[in-house]
């Protein structure tokens, strides 16, 4: 009885904190549409919505292989396809794709790349790209290779970077370079389905990790199911110990997460369950849609094929998936999702991406453009006072 | 240059009796008056600055300046001709009807052109439709519903096989290209190496079927199948489509469900000029460009009459028009390559007027296809009360060569025999012919596009939309779909702007 009475407690606890009823003319919670079928070469794996509103989209694996290099999208909030750009500098006799992981101060898009394992900035104002970190490879018995996979900014401008293959959380130094590994816990070696998903929570020093499966871990835990797990970026930078929010169902594969402003944490399920996971702040399930696992119907033209990202964009989440097991081109899309519910905002530090002395040279820009400025209204002023001394 | 000057009465008389005059700028149009009627071009030329200048006010150029002015920049567009619109230009039939001698259609998949029209208080209605289709092929000529599979594409028992083999295969290649980057599909190499043609001959024995082939790509592209890459095709029909849509040939060709399924209401002109009303001193008419300077992290662009000083320019013109503006610093060389290789189409528009749509009666919707001659297409072109009856042809490629080498009676009795080939003797008798012939416009120099033929998209492709510096590029060749429509010069209007904007 007691424990009836404290089920439905947290029912209604549960119902207090779910999104309000859709009002009217605003779609419902869940309404699904297609936002962009993603070209060739496809397989996208994270749709990154950027601070002004467009997502970018990185062309990801094509597990059968392909020797194209890849690519990055860029589309309006709408889902308009404005501009792309190609990946420079790949090995394309290895494996390749990219994700777009966040941006920085300056706008720039971080690409992490997949061969090589690096971290790259893409200006998308002059389509300049640079390397800004690399990622070792770690000798291990499994023979895994770097695979950096999400990445979020340090409060300090260090970058997170998750490693799916070698289980691991690379720190890259605030201005960039080799990365360090920074959290390696036997809860992040997951075998085959690796460490993924990555956001900073809203306290701006704990990390939330997701991990696809923890097979090769010693915790004695299923190895088909993943979890979320939480690191803390302790005062010092160290990580904290890792503690766990939640465990999936079997075969779920977690993997990109999305924080809503409400507390409640989206999960975009990769596996073959094919769903989107919602978490109470306590960890404990909230949601899945659908609602039915493996079917993919989201009652939109195209069903849930190999989730792999969730993000917002105002009360919609933004999710892309690969289609990576079958390889459909038709399923490689971004899809929209009312979530009803807006996200946490993105958190980039001032300093975010800046190498040394780029403040300084974005300081003298700024002067320059001052000085252009004042010379122009000089300019303006004695022609101006030539056209009156004319009349 | 004669044809010019007539163009240039027609359009205005045209304007004011649509009201399309009163959608004009009115200082704009008595400047372009003013400087039509001088007898000598004017030496003053005027400087203005501006955050944006943009070069050619058709769709593209329109677009991305009313982009940059609602996002409250300021913005100078600088058109050569005394008119906008470009390639969209409205013919005055009388009694307040127009038709369209350039861009005419709109279909499903052209969201932004959609939008567009819709955002200006303008409307579409459906091309006349109802009835069948008429195909002559040597000298024999069948009626056919487009209803069926084949839809606009005559379903001729001869070819039907190849047909829709041929198309099935083609539709398949090109979910392969990226229509953001089409040099980077993965058989790019081999499908740049050779010709729409060379790919038919190998993929088809019916010569019949062969012939039908320029049936399309002159209407398409204003070219013979040699002139096309295969890659260059593959992309144009993967770009038939939109980001939810993947492209089909059917789209592209077909009315119904197709590029061809709607019209605009007071023709397509009309957008654009209530786009330049929108604009108002803005918009410079009667000004080309003659020089492009960029330096000291400004751009100046010399044109007839305005030098502007900006922060960035859009080139919203054909890549063969850009390629004659001089640039300083010189471009880089596989821009300027690019530039060089991509030419427009040659199409020529034919048009015939009737007191009525007398087709209609025989139960024919006005739509042909005919391998004999030199119209490869026809549509009814008529206003939506259907009065008067037009009908227009498509001219292109080898025909268009003709038809311009032939003198206006010549050509006009052709047309207008092959007219009554496909509509009976009544076509004969219109009461007004006029033709278009694109490729003498010193302002576009070709229709509907510009073509790719092998080679060009593989070595210069990327540099498509590449700005250099402060120099943005637009225009429906930017495209990634709907190239060479209303929709890819919108679409590239609005792109370029919001580089620009966030460039700023």
């Amino acid at each position: 009885m007691r424990r009836a009475l404290a089920a439905a407690a947290a029912l209604a606890a549960l119902a207090a904190l779910a999104p309000a009823a859709s009002a009217a003319g605003q779609r419902p919670r869940w309404d699904t549409r297609v936002l962009a079928l993603v070209p060739p070469p496809g397989f996208p794996a994270r749709a990154y919505v950027a601070p002004n509103g467009r997502i970018y989209e990185g062309t990801y694996e094509n597990p059968a292989g392909d020797s194209v290099p890849s690519r990055v999208l860029e589309y309006s909030g709408d889902g308009t396809l404005l501009r792309s750009w190609t990946v420079e500098g790949q090995d394309l006799s290895q494996g390749h794709g990219v994700q777009v992981a966040t941006s920085d101060a300056l706008g720039r898009l971080v690409l992490l790349d997949k061969a090589p394992a690096r971290a790259i900035l893409l200006d998308t104002r002059t389509g300049a790209q640079s390397t800004y970190a690399t990622f070792a490879d770690i000798p291990d018995l499994l023979g895994n290779t770097p695979e950096p996979d999400y990445g979020v900014w340090g409060p300090d401008g260090s970058l997170y970077v998750s490693d799916y293959q070698q289980g691991v959380i690379w720190r890259v130094p605030p201005g960039g370079g080799a990365a360090q590994v920074w959290l390696d816990d036997p809860l992040l070696k997951g075998g085959m389905f690796g460490t993924a998903g990555l956001v900073l929570e809203p306290d701006l020093r704990t990390l939330l990790i997701a991990q696809g499966s923890e097979s090769g871990g010693t915790g004695g835990g299923d190895p088909t199911t993943g979890r979320l797990l939480r690191a803390q970026i302790q005062p010092d930078g160290k990580p904290g110990p890792v503690t766990q929010l939640w465990e999936s169902r079997p075969a779920d594969a977690p993997d990109g997460i999305a924080l809503a402003r409400s507390g409640r944490v989206y999960v975009a399920l990769v596996g073959p369950t094919n769903q989107i996971a919602v978490l109470n702040p306590d960890g404990s399930e909230a949601e899945r849609f659908p609602q039915t696992p493996f079917t993919g119907d989201n009652g939109s033209s195209v069903p849930f094929d190999s989730v792999s990202s969730v993000m917002f964009l105002g009360t919609r989440l933004i999710v892309a998936q690969q289609s990576y097991e079958l390889g459909d081109a038709a399923h490689q899309a971004i899809l929209d999702v009312e979530a009803g519910e807006e996200g946490v905002p993105e958190y980039i530090p001032p300093n975010a991406g800046l190498r040394p002395g780029e403040q300084v040279v974005k300081a003298a820009r700024a002067k320059s453009r001052k000085r252009a400025k004042a010379k122009h209204r000089r300019h303006h002023r004695r022609h101006h006072a030539r056209r009156h001394r004319h009349r | 240059m004669d044809d010019n000057r007539i163009d240039r009465r027609r359009f205005v008389a045209g304007a004011l009796a649509t009201g399309a005059a009163a959608a004009l700028p009115s200082s704009a149009q008595a400047r372009a008056k003013h400087h039509a009627k001088a007898k000598k071009p004017t030496k003053r030329i005027r400087k203005r600055t501006a955050d944006v200048v943009v070069v050619g006010a058709g769709f593209a150029g329109l677009t991305a300046a009313r982009r940059v002015m609602q996002a409250g920049r300021s913005v100078i567009v600088l058109e050569a001709r005394d008119r906008v619109g470009g390639r969209a230009l409205n013919h005055d039939l009388g009694g307040g009807q127009v038709s369209e001698t350039g861009a005419t259609f709109v279909g499903p998949t052209q969201d932004r052109m959609l939008a567009l029209i819709q955002e200006m208080g303008a409307s579409t209605f459906p091309t006349f439709d109802d009835g069948q289709n008429v195909y002559v092929a040597q000298g024999q000529r069948q009626t056919y519903s487009d209803t069926g599979p084949t839809g606009t594409a005559p379903p001729d028992p001869l070819v039907l096989p190849e047909l829709t083999e041929v198309v099935a295969q083609l539709d398949q290649m090109s979910t392969t290209v990226p229509v953001d980057a089409p040099w980077q599909a993965s058989s790019a190499g081999d499908w740049d190496g050779q010709t729409l043609e060379t790919w038919i001959k190998a993929n088809s024995t019916s010569q019949r079927f062969q012939a039908l082939v320029p049936m399309a790509t002159r209407p398409i592209f204003g070219a013979e199948p040699r002139e096309l890459s295969l890659l260059f095709v593959l992309f144009y029909i993967a770009a038939s489509g939109d980001e939810k849509n993947p492209g089909t040939f059917e789209r592209n060709f077909d009315t119904r469900a197709g590029a061809q399924q709607d019209r605009i209401v007071g023709g397509s002109q009309i957008v654009a000029l209530k786009m330049a009303q929108d604009l108002g001193r803005r918009v410079v008419l009667a000004s080309p460009v003659r020089r492009i300077a960029q330096g000291a992290g400004r751009v100046r662009v010399d044109s007839d009459r305005y030098t502007v000083h900006a922060k960035h320019a859009i080139v919203a013109i054909p890549p063969t028009l850009a390629g004659r503006i001089d640039y300083s610093p010189i471009l880089p060389a596989e821009r300027d390559q690019l530039m060089q290789r991509l030419g427009q189409g040659s199409l020529t528009k034919v048009a015939a007027v009737y007191p009525t749509p007398f087709w209609r009666e025989q139960g024919l919707n006005g739509t042909a296809v005919s391998t004999d001659g030199l119209v490869s297409a026809t549509f009814d072109d008529s206003p939506p009360s259907g009065k008067p009856g037009v009908l227009f042809g498509f001219v292109g490629g080898d025909s268009a060569r003709a038809y311009n080498a032939m003198s206006p009676s010549d050509g006009r009795d052709a047309v207008l025999g092959e007219f009554a080939t496909l509509f009976g003797d009544q076509a004969k008798s219109p009461t007004a012919y006029f033709d278009t012939r694109w490729t003498g416009e010193q302002w576009t120099r070709g229709c509907p596009v510009a073509i790719a033929g092998p080679g060009t998209l593989l070595a210069y492709g990327p540099w498509i939309r590449r700005p250099i510096d402060r120099i943005h590029w637009a225009g429906t060749e930017t495209s990634t779909y709907w190239n060479g429509y209303m929709d890819g010069a919108v679409r590239s209007g609005e792109r370029a702007a919001q580089e620009v904007l966030d460039a700023l």
